[in-house]
This record gives structure tokens, C-alpha cells and sequence, in this order.
């Protein structure tokens, strides 16, 4: 009996094999069709020709304007619409003086209408999130996972040529491996130089230092959800209660300074009102016995966190150390004994900013574009609960101020905007960082942007016909119209492109668009796109691309609305809300 | 003759001392310069973890940022080998936080003996009677104690403590419970291996004979006999339990900051390998040195143990 049943079992066993064995091609197949997506999209960059055969095609075709809209309700954008074949016009709930800085920024690049069409759907999912194709000086050739993206010159880009063939991006977690690597020449540009290499590189003449202004800020957050931490006199107490001037001395580079406002004051508007809370021992702990929150025998008033993610930012070069000196100073300053609890990087960003940590955390945030709506309207809008319940004496304030095009007549407003977020402590502002890029000597025209990534495609690395890229960090996905990740959006410029985009000064000056034109009270705005650039899959910029990728990126209701994780946390941010955005 | 007989009954009480397996094993073990070296290092590092607060010159958590004239990672500052009087001696320099790398590496000899012991500790009395009742019951009990204990060892040790660490949380408690739980089957083995051999034996079947009941035979009788390789195999387990916590920390799951671990103090120092090197030099040092001294002294005392090693 018992041989029986074995002999049954093994049975079972060959014809299992057999159906495991039958289904293997099919895996086969579908598994290069995955992989070989990327490529496919980027072929057709090398192959200028069938793209060109594709043009009359194009033309030939009728054109069909894409029109965009959506009622106002929290959302600021109301329609974008497709006047004619290189016209695009977006329409507005409330005016928006700082329009044209915001669609610089690359979540609002441009990609072909189609596609969107065919890759933004669960089944191309894995295309959209690692093949972009756009209209930038490079495409991609290959994402090699955990090692290096290789980036391609592209021919028929509308601009001047990159200088470099080929340009690769690799990524170091370790600011002391990055510098090895520099030293030894086995890449041409590091970025996030650590504090304590300053000197080495500054004394090395094989290599460059180059410092990057990029406007930063690096704060102490509390999620007023959470006790104490709802008692604004607590909050108050740790702003009073830190030495943020020694924080500055001890772990950050020079040329770096102490936060006297949120907003770094190179950005207009950005430090009107008064200036942030002294040291202030004695108030602060006034505060905290007012509060109720009184020492124990052992001198602890009560227990929290510090959270953190060990990740090297510009706005905090030294982030574990930091940690720890919060942490001492906590203890010896206020009597709170504070864990301090190192996260996972991905984790980290989407606890905090969904306001769900109980304690404090560390959070920075370097400028996307030079306007103070990126630091004020993004952290304290009514529809970011990243500090807890967003405060409507900042909120309506900075609401009433970004429809306000002169700075000058916004200052009275951004003064209150910035007193009230002294008065109510949703954070604590520490540093403004000073952070550095490093290149090898032989590097021409190795310049940090304001803003963004270096324009890498103007860089001539000696005589090699390779640039090798030296990051921080491996990008999340590329496509950028849903990502919050610096790594991906720095990787995204390299490909694609915006109607506007940054120079040298951070100033927005138009790209695919050569110009547009505000109505009287920046409701509407015009846009008149550039003849004759194409995609790197060979099609040609029109309305409609303009149209359908905002499209995918705005409109909550659009079928191409699919992204990294659904948030398109940039486009909400910056416009209020998304278009036919539902209530939950 | 009184006399006589009480010379008698002494010389019979020293030789049945002498040849206990306890003086058997020292004499053996004193023999070997190998268990000796780790011996001594032991008894040193001891000492160090009890006099502790008497030899650091700082509180090993104190950061003095303000309180001395000394800069973040700062060098190895000795005035005996011609370090500028005006300078704080910090003979281990100091570390990114500015606290004294020396007085944290002579604390960190505490928490390191502390998590050694205590793990192993807690693995031996787990694994022990995991073993010993696997051992001496045999059938589907031993069966599924064993099959248990196999499949912990299936997985890497380190992996197996990440996992756990990752389901409870991080900190040095569950590092030391994670570390405790994947060593347990090694000793549950060892001690069902001993149980297998000793029951077996004579004075077993005499003692059962006499009527004596399963937990006296169990823990009177046969567990006695077979902690010898348990000892050996704990010595050794040491050395193995204080890598894997300096792994765990290293990794930031084990003891977190401000506690004056050695893995601690390697993985927040550890970008610095080339700028300040000290900071990751003698905290590994440290480390190498303790595994080192239990090592030692586990080889010396497998080989002072075992008969088939003897000559």
C-alpha cells in the first residue's frame, strides 16, 4: 500500500514537472519583453530614419486638440487645453504668479501623447517606470539595477549636441567611497561631498571643488496629532531649547548657517517677519513645566523619538550625528529622553509626511524652484498633514499670498505667513546646509546648478568620450511626473524636458516653449511650443503631448493617471489639489 | 595513630580531588599556552568591565562640545608621546559626537561580556533542555524537538537574528533575545548527543534499577555527566554571539545610540575608514581581541576536556 501511494506521489511529481516545464517558455518569453522594453524605447533614438518616415504620416493626420478641465474646488488648475498643433493654454482657478517657475520643474516634463497612451497601464507599468522617453539631450540605454544607468547621446536633439557620447550614472551610499572613487579615477563628477573632505578635495590638484547654492533648509519636526506635542507651548520650548548655532558648528560645512526662517533668505520673500527663537534655556523650561510636563526624580520629564534616515542630504551631510547631538541636548538641555531611531529611507519619508510619527523627526528640503511658494505652500498647505493638522493661520495666509504676482506686495503677507509659523512651531528650522560637489581637475565646464542636477550634457571630462556620474543614491523610477526622489528627478532631466526650465541663476526661461504669455491677473497662461524637437522614439512635439502629460500627471481622473505610487505628490502639492481630485 | 589516620584520610581526600574532572581539566588546561593567552585576556577584560567608570577619564556617553577644547574625530592625543600639553588627552582621540573613543571602548567591554553571557546563557538553559528531554524521551518528541531545532539551523544565524530583530523591533534587548534564539539549536545537539551516549551507561541503568524517577536520572544522573562539551561549545558560542551583536549594531538593529557598543561605534564611524581611521580601528580591535581571548580559551578547554585529545 505504502508503495502504492509512492508510486502515486511521484506521479504527481513528473506531471507537475512536466506542467512547470510547459509553462517555461511562456515565462521566458514574457521575461525579455520586460526587458527588453527599455531598449526597444530607446532604440529608435539611434534610428533616426523610420522616425522620419513617421513624420508624414503625422502630419498627414488630422489634428485633434486634447482638452484637459475640471471644476474648481481645492484644485488651482482648470483646464489645459490644445489651441492648435503648438499652442497649449492652461487655465486657472485663482492666479499663479509663480506658473511658469513651477512647470520648469521636472515632475511637469513632456512626453509623447503616445506613449502615455500605451505605457501608462498596470500591463506597461515597468516601461513607464524605467524607460521614459522624452525630448532631452540623452536616452536611455540601459538601467542596469543596483549598479549604473547608461545614458546614450541623442542626435536629433533640437539644442546643442552633448559634448559626451556616452553618460553614466552610478551611485555610492558612502561620501568616503565616492571620494575614493573620485581620487582614483574610475568617475569624473561626485556629488555630496562630506564636510570632512572638504580640505582633502580643496588641497588636492588633481580634483575640483565646486560648491553648489543650492537654497536648503534642514528642520526638527513634531506631529501635532500626537502628545505633547499638540500643546504648542512644547513646541515652542524645543525651539527655545536647542543650540542650533552648535549643531552648525560641530556637524556642518563652512559657508553653512543657522535658520532664521524657514525659507533660506536668498529666496525673495523668504525671511520677511521675525527672526526665529533664541537659545533660551530658562523659557524653555518654564514652558515645559507649564505644560505640565514636569521632572521626574531622575530628571526626565518624559520619553520620545528622534526619527531619521541615514541618507546624506545637502540640507543634513551627517545625519546619525545630528541625531545624537538632538539628542543629548534634549536630554541635558530639557530633560527629554529622546531614542534615537535610524529608518529605512523609503519608509521614513512616507511615515513623515503622512504625518504618522509620534516624536520627532529630522527632515530637510533643498529648493525646486526659486520661488518661496516651494518651501511654504509644499510644507504648510492645507492638504499636507506632514506636521499633523495643518494650521489655517499659516495656510490661508500663504493660500492669499501666491495669487499675488509682485513680490512686494506679497511681502506683508509672507511677513504674517512666516510670524505665524514662529508663533505656532509646526517645526523647528535648524540649518541652511552649505553643501559641495567634487570633479577631476580635467573636467571643463564641471558647474553645480541652483537648482537640480549640473547640466551634465555641457561637460567635457578630458578626452574620454564617457562621463561617469558619481551619486548618492540609485534613483527610484524615472519617471518623474510621480516621484518626490532627487535621485530620479536628477536622472529625469537627463532625458527629458519642460516647456520652461532653470538656467544657470535658477531662473525659468522657456524650452520646448518659446514663450508664455500670463492674462492680466496670471490666470491663463499661453503657450507657443517650439517647431520641429522631437522624442527620441522619433515623433514629433505637439499640443497633444503637452496636453496628455499633464494630463497623466494632473487629472485624477485620467486613465493614464498611474505612476511609482499613485501620489503625484508634486502636482497636488504645487497646484492645491488635483484636477477631479475626489474628496478622500 | 590518631594522627596517622588523619594523614591517611587527607591524602585520600586530595588524590580524589586531584583526579576530579575539574582538576583534571585545569591541569590540562594550564598546560596549553593558547588557553592560557585567552585566559588572561579574559580575566583582563573582566576586570576592565568591572572597574570600568575607575579607568574611563570620561562618561562614555558625555559630549564635550563646549566643555573642551577638542574637535569632532579628532586624533589619538597622548602627552607621554608628544602631544601638546594644552591639548585634553584623549589617547583614542574622539569620535564624529566628540565623546572620548577610549572611555566608550572600555565601557563597550561591558556590554559586550554582558551580551556574550547572557545569550549564551540563555541558549544553554533553553537548548539544554530541549536536548536533554529530546535525548532521554527518544520517539516523535525527540523527533519534533530535532526537526525544530533543524530547521533554525537551515537558516543563517545573522539572517535569522535580522529577521527576528525586524519583526520585534530594533534595540539591543531583541538583538540579545534574536541572538540567544538562533544559537539555541546548536546547543540543544550537543546536550541531546551526551544524553544519547550517557544513558547508556551503567550507572544509569543502576540508578534506574534503584528506582530512581525520570527527572532524577534526567537531571541528577545523566545531565552532570554531559556538560562537559557544553562548556567547551558555550566558550566557543561567546565569541560567535558578541560578533553577531557587534553585526546587528553594526547594521543598526542592535544596541542603539547613545550606548557605547563596539558594532555601535563601527557602523556610525564607518564612512570615516579613510579620513579618521582610528574610529573604526579600535573598536574592531577590541572586538577581534575579546573573540579572540574565547576562542582560545574554547580550543584550550575542548582539548583539556576531551580524552581522545589528551595525548
Amino acid at each position: 500500500m505504502k508503495r502504492k501511494t509512492l508510486f502515486v506521489l511521484m506521479a504527481l511529481f513528473v506531471v507537475a514537472s512536466l506542467v512547470f516545464a510547459a509553462c517555461q517558455p511562456k515565462a521566458e518569453e514574457a521575461a525579455p519583453a520586460e526587458e527588453s522594453a527599455p531598449a526597444e524605447e530607446a532604440a529608435p533614438a539611434e534610428e533616426a530614419a523610420p522616425a522620419e518616415e513617421a513624420a508624414p504620416a503625422e502630419e498627414a493626420a488630422a489634428f485633434e486638440p486634447l482638452v484637459v478641465s475640471a471644476d474648481c474646488k481645492n484644485n488651482k488648475m482648470k483646464e489645459i487645453a490644445a489651441i492648435d498643433e503648438m499652442t497649449v493654454r492652461f487655465t486657472m482657478c485663482k492666479p499663479d504668479p509663480a506658473f511658469l517657475a513651477k512647470i520648469a520643474f521636472t515632475p511637469f516634463f513632456i512626453y509623447p501623447q503616445e506613449w502615455i497612451e500605451a505605457n501608462a497601464n498596470e500591463a506597461n507599468k515597468e516601461t513607464l517606470l524605467s524607460a521614459p522617453v522624452g525630448t532631452g539631450p540623452y536616452y536611455i540605454e540601459s538601467w542596469n539595477r543596483g549598479d549604473s544607468i547608461v545614458f546614450k547621446r541623442f542626435d536629433d536633439y533640437w539644442g546643442d549636441a552633448a559634448k559626451t557620447q556616452t553618460l553614466v550614472f552610478r551611485w555610492a551610499t558612502e561620501g568616503a567611497q565616492r571620494l575614493l572613487e573620485l581620487q582614483s579615477g574610475t568617475v569624473d563628477y561626485i556629488t555630496k561631498l562630506s564636510p570632512d573632505d572638504y580640505e582633502t578635495v580643496q588641497n588636492d590638484d588633481t580634483l575640483q571643488f565646486l560648491p553648489v547654492p543650492n537654497p536648503n533648509i534642514m528642520y526638527l519636526a513634531m506631529t501635532n496629532t500626537f502628545e505633547p506635542w499638540n500643546d504648542v507651548n512644547v513646541r515652542k520650548a524645543i525651539a527655545m531649547g536647542i543650540d542650533r548655532q552648535r549643531i552648525i558648528d560641530n556637524f556642518y560645512p563652512a559657508g553653512s548657517e543657522v535658520a532664521s526662517h524657514f525659507t533660506p533668505c536668498s529666496i525673495p520673500n523668504g525671511c520677511t517677519g521675525e527672526s526665529w527663537y533664541d537659545f533660551n534655556l530658562e523659557e524653555a523650561n518654564r514652558l515645559l513645566d507649564e505644560a505640565g510636563l514636569e521632572r521626574g526624580e531622575d530628571g526626565i520629564r518624559f520619553k520620545t523619538a528622534i526619527y531619521y534616515r541615514d541618507v546624506f542630504r545637502v540640507y543634513l551631510p551627517e545625519p546619525g550625528l545630528v541625531a545624537v547631538e538632538i539628542q543629548t541636548q534634549l536630554k541635558e538641555n530639557l530633560g527629554i529622553d529622546a531614542d534615537v531611531v535610524v529608518m529605512e529611507s523609503g519608509e521614513f519619508i512616507a511615515e513623515s509626511t503622512a504625518g504618522n510619527l509620534n516624536g520627532l523627526y529630522m527632515l530637510g528640503w533643498g529648493a525646486d524652484y526659486l520661488h518661496v511658494t516651494n518651501f511654504l505652500d509644499f510644507h504648510f498647505s492645507r492638504s499636507n498633514p506632514q506636521f499633523g493638522d495643518p494650521i489655517p493661520d499659516i495656510y490661508e495666509v500663504l493660500e492669499e499670498a501666491s495669487t499675488i504676482a509682485d513680490p512686494a506686495e506679497a511681502a506683508p503677507l509672507y511677513e504674517k505667513a512666516n510670524n505665524a509659523i514662529r508663533e505656532f512651531v509646526p517645526m523647528v528650522p535648524i540649518a541652511h546646509g552649505a553643501p559641495a560637489d567634487a570633479a577631476r581637475a580635467d573636467v571643463e565646464n564641471a558647474q553645480p546648478a541652483v537648482l537640480g542636477p549640473p547640466d551634465l550634457w555641457t561637460f567635457v571630462p578630458g578626452d574620454r568620450d564617457t562621463l561617469v556620474y558619481l551619486k548618492a543614491a540609485e534613483p527610484i523610477s524615472l519617471y518623474c511626473a510621480d516621484e518626490t526622489d532627487g535621485e530620479s528627478l536628477d536622472a529625469c532631466k537627463m532625458v527629458t524636458e519642460g516647456l520652461y526650465k532653470y538656467n544657470a541663476a535658477g531662473d525659468a526661461v522657456p524650452t520646448l516653449a518659446t514663450s508664455c504669455e500670463a492674462n492680466e491677473d496670471a490666470t491663463v497662461y499661453t503657450c507657443y511650443l517650439r517647431e520641429g524637437v522631437k522624442f527620441h522614439d522619433g515623433s514629433t512635439l505637439d499640443a497633444n503631448d503637452v496636453v496628455r502629460s499633464w494630463d497623466a500627471s494632473m487629472n485624477a481622473a485620467s486613465p493614464y493617471h498611474i505612476g511609482n505610487t499613485g501620489a503625484f505628490e508634486y502636482p497636488s502639492y504645487l497646484f492645491d489639489a488635483l484636477m477631479n481630485q475626489t474628496d478622500e | 595513630m590518631a594522627v596517622k589516620k588523619e594523614t591517611f584520610s587527607n591524602e585520600t581526600q586530595r588524590d580524589y580531588r586531584s583526579n576530579s574532572l575539574f582538576f583534571l581539566t585545569m591541569r590540562n588546561l594550564l598546560k596549553q599556552r593558547s588557553a592560557i593567552v585567552g585566559g588572561l585576556i579574559l580575566i583582563i577584560l573582566v576586570l576592565v568591565a568591572i572597574f570600568a567608570p575607575l579607568i574611563a577619564p570620561y562618561d562614555p556617553e558625555a559630549v564635550l562640545i563646549g566643555v573642551e577644547d577638542v574637535k569632532k574625530r579628532a586624533d589619538p592625543c597622548i602627552h607621554l608621546l608628544g602631544c601638546p600639553e594644552d591639548q585634553p588627552q584623549h589617547i583614542l582621540g574622539t569620535d564624529g559626537n566628540v565623546r572620548d573613543v577610549f572611555s566608550r571602548i572600555i565601557f563597550g567591554t561591558r556590554v559586550s561580556l554582558f551580551i556574550g553571557f547572557s545569550t549564551v546563557g540563555f541558549a544553554i538553559v533553553i537548548g539544554t533542555f530541549l536536548g536533554a528531554v529530546g535525548g532521554y524521551t527518544g520517539g516523535w518528541l525527540d523527533n519534533l524537538i530535532m526537526r525544530l531545532m533543524d530547521v533554525l539551523l537551515a537558516f543563517p544565524s545573522l539572517l535569522l537574528a535580522i529577521a527576528i530583530v525586524s519583526f520585534r523591533g530594533r534595540g539591543l534587548q531583541n538583538a540579545l533575545l534574536a541572538i540567544a534564539i538562533v544559537t539555541i539549536p546548536v546547543y540543544a545537539r550537543v546536550v541531546r548527543g551526551s544524553v544519547l551516549s550517557v544513558k547508556e551507561q551503567a550507572y544509569v541503568a543502576a540508578s534506574r534499577a534503584l528506582g530512581g524517577g525520570h527527572l532524577h536520572i534526567l537531571f541528577g544522573r545523566i545531565l552532570p555527566n554531559a556538560i562537559p562539551p557544553l562548556i567547551v561549545q558555550g566558550t566557543l558560542g561567546i565569541a560567535t554571539a558578541i560578533l553577531d551583536a557587534a553585526a546587528l549594531s553594526f547594521l543598526g538593529l542592535g544596541a542603539q545610540p547613545p550606548t557605547p557598543e563596539w558594532g555601535t561605534m563601527l557602523g556610525s564611524e564607518r564612512n570615516q575608514v579613510f579620513t579618521a581611521p582610528h574610529l573604526v580601528f579600535f573598536p574592531g580591535l577590541a572586538i577581534m581581541i575579546t573573540v579572540l581571548a574565547f576562542n582560545l580559551l574554547g580550543d584550550g578547554l575542548r582539548d583539556a576536556i576531551d580524552p581522545r585529545l589528551k595525548q
